[in-house]
């Protein structure tokens, strides 16, 4: 059975996980352990042409699509979950721009981001919470020819590393979209949070002093920004959590099940124990499950479906592919026993990983939210 | 410089461990087990694009094997070759390394003028090494094998590093010439998103046996002077036992021990 890829996209299949296997999968203990973000790699991924997936041709992408974007996502994250929750946040503002900016901003950002000469980040979430953000408070207040922005956005991905970070404040009455390069005065990045997974991604606090931000840099019309940054939250944030769950659960499948054939006990392989099958077994439904799921969205996306009618898809491709990489590289380490707890095998990373999808693109709890307005109005 | 690469498909070498033998057959069962390019054709792909980078020209990939073998012709052209020909008949199958090698000959003849033709030095399924050489001799042209390094020192002239069991060989060829490269020669280039765009545009042709004027009898298994006499599959066992005393009391005893278990 397949998903009906084309030829195009079945061969892009095959040059990501080869991308990942060959130039990817060396580096992963050492980063990881580390906490180095791997630019080398963003770059390789950019001059392969793998991060302007959705971005058109006429701006430096290839407009292969959604579901070519989650497919390298998964490939990405089946080796290293880190570098596909990074290609799927920075491809949040370079969709932005190009669907709600202008042609100026396209055409000034987005072929370096396809590139990976540049990296971008975008910023929603405050201390009062990402799943409410009608209460941020951040504000951009009209000053001459642009905006004075105050205030602080929290857990944001990417932020200390982006060369332009795109955000949504209060302003006019409304919520606008901006963006904001690196080193402009008044922005700065004010600590990196500890956290738990993807190690080598930096997720940052950050703070506007009265911090000037042009005209120029507003995306789509002012009052509008939540109109630009629900959709690209929706479109990019969710089916790319999505993917990295999808790709993170087959890499930890995989490793548990190469362990059960090689480990022997009672003098034969413990795959052969049908207590360590069934649980092989329900890894791989699972899998084949969420793929089905997660994939459909970015098919639906690709035909030309709107985002907002999406909405529930999207949603349960989140919740799902999450809700089964979170059980399953559990199970993945309880038949490895203790070796599943060594960074050698790296189950424990995909674990760990896993953990900060909770609340990536929105909590499973919003995305019951989403799906049960739907069902029950 | 016009530079033709000859690519196989083959199983995945990362599942080997699923093919089973055929013995009424003696053939190998590959059914469910992924395909590739053979691994080292990758460096020849690579080394015939290097090739156009430095000279003008045309790099062509041709395969022979069954129409799945399709996938791997557009692998190579994904990667950036220009042109790819895919030998495919019912005819064809199997071929042993000569008659291979004589209609792949006949093909290249036929249909592909070339300066330089470029080959992986060995097959992961078969491994025998002697595709490239006995195709020089079909086409003849001098040739080197088991290639590590190459550099063009004139319009005609290639300066060869030929690794050997004991050491390397220099070798001055002389184009059209024959090359089998290995896997230090270059890092073969993953195909990037718009050569994986480019492929549908890009020219893949098809040939028959009745395309190349050669006589039934010289294809496929006809036309093959090998034949299997048997084959069998080495069993794998995990066995463990301690060995106490001195080195060489151990060491013998362990090859006593080793041979007893027939792994000798």
């Amino acid at each position: 059975m397949d998903y009906g890829f084309s030829k195009e996209q079945e061969m892009l299949k095959k040059a990501a996980r080869q991308f990942a296997e060959t130039r990817v999968a060396p580096k992963v203990l050492e980063v990881d352990e580390k906490g180095e973000f791997p630019f080398d790699l963003v770059r390789q991924m950019g001059q392969m042409g793998l991060i302007g997936l959705v971005n058109s041709k006429e701006y430096g992408g290839s407009g292969m699509g959604h579901l070519a974007r989650i497919v390298v996502i998964e490939e990405m994250a089946r080796v290293y979950p880190s570098l596909g929750f990074f290609f799927q946040a920075g491809n949040l503002l370079m969709y932005a721009l190009e669907n709600f900016g202008n042609e100026e901003q396209k055409k000034r950002y987005i072929p370096d981001l396809c590139k990976g000469a540049k990296v971008s980040s975008f910023a929603v979430t405050e201390q009062t919470g990402g799943s409410d953000p009608s209460a941020m408070m951040t504000t951009a207040t009209r000053n001459g020819a642009g905006y004075v922005v105050n205030g602080r956005k929290s857990y944001i991905t990417n932020a200390e590393v982006a060369d332009v970070l795109g955000f949504v404040a209060k302003s006019n009455g409304g919520f606008s979209a901006f963006f904001v390069e690196k080193g402009t005065p008044g922005f700065e990045v004010t600590r990196r949070e500890p956290r738990a997974g993807f190690r080598s991604i930096s997720v940052n606090e950050l703070a506007f002093t009265e911090c000037h931000v042009p005209q120029a840099n507003l995306i789509g019309p002012e009052g509008r920004g939540m109109a630009a940054a629900l959709p690209t939250i929706s479109a990019i944030g969710r089916t790319g959590a999505a993917g990295v769950a999808l790709g993170a659960t087959e890499g930890a499948y995989e490793g548990a099940l190469k362990f059960c054939r090689e480990r022997v006990l009672y003098g034969k392989p413990i795959s052969d124990l049908q207590a360590l099958q069934f649980m092989l077994v329900e890894m791989s439904t699972d899998i084949e499950a969420a793929r089905w799921v997660s994939y459909r969205p970015a098919v639906l996306l690709d035909q030309g479906k709107s985002v907002k009618d999406l909405g529930v898809d999207i949603a349960r491709a989140k919740l799902l592919a999450v809700d089964v990489a979170l059980r399953n590289c559990l199970k993945a380490q309880q038949a490895m026993g203790a070796y599943g707890q060594s960074p050698e095998y790296r189950v424990e990373m995909y674990l760990r990983d896993m953990l900060e999808l909770l609340t990536a693109g929105g909590t499973q709890e919003i995305m019951k939210v989403v799906i049960g307005r739907a069902i029950t109005n | 410089m016009d530079t033709l690469v000859c690519i196989k498909q083959v199983p995945h070498p990362d599942h080997f461990g699923q093919i089973t033998l055929d013995p009424l057959t003696k053939a190998i069962r590959r059914e469910g087990v992924p395909l590739v390019m053979n691994p080292v054709d990758r460096n020849a792909v690579e080394a015939a694009l290097q090739v156009r980078e430095r000279f003008p020209g045309k790099v062509t990939v041709l395969t022979m094997g069954p129409p799945q073998s399709r996938e791997t012709l557009e692998e190579a052209l994904a990667m950036g070759a220009d042109e790819a020909i895919l030998l495919c008949d019912r005819a064809f199958a199997g071929a042993d390394a000569y008659a291979t090698a004589l209609t792949v000959a006949a093909a290249i003849k036929k249909f592909c003028p070339f300066s330089l033709v470029l080959c992986g030095s060995e097959t992961v399924d078969s491994g025998t090494r002697m595709v490239g050489p006995m195709l020089a001799e079909f086409l003849d042209v001098p040739y080197a094998t088991n290639v590590r390094a190459m550099e063009f020192t004139g319009d005609v002239t290639c300066l060869v590093e030929a690794d050997l069991d004991n050491g390397c060989m220099k070798v001055d060829l002389t184009l059209p010439a024959l090359i089998t490269v290995n896997k230090a020669i270059n890092e073969p280039r993953i195909p990037d998103v718009m050569g994986i765009i480019q492929v549908a545009g890009k020219k893949l042709s098809t040939y028959r046996a009745e395309d190349l004027g050669l006589p039934a009898e010289k294809l496929g298994l006809a036309g093959s002077p090998t034949r299997v006499a048997g084959v069998w599959e080495f069993k794998k066992d995990r066995r463990s036992e301690v060995l106490q005393g001195s080195p060489k009391h151990v060491s013998s005893d362990a090859v006593a021990r080793i041979r007893e278990w027939g792994g000798l």
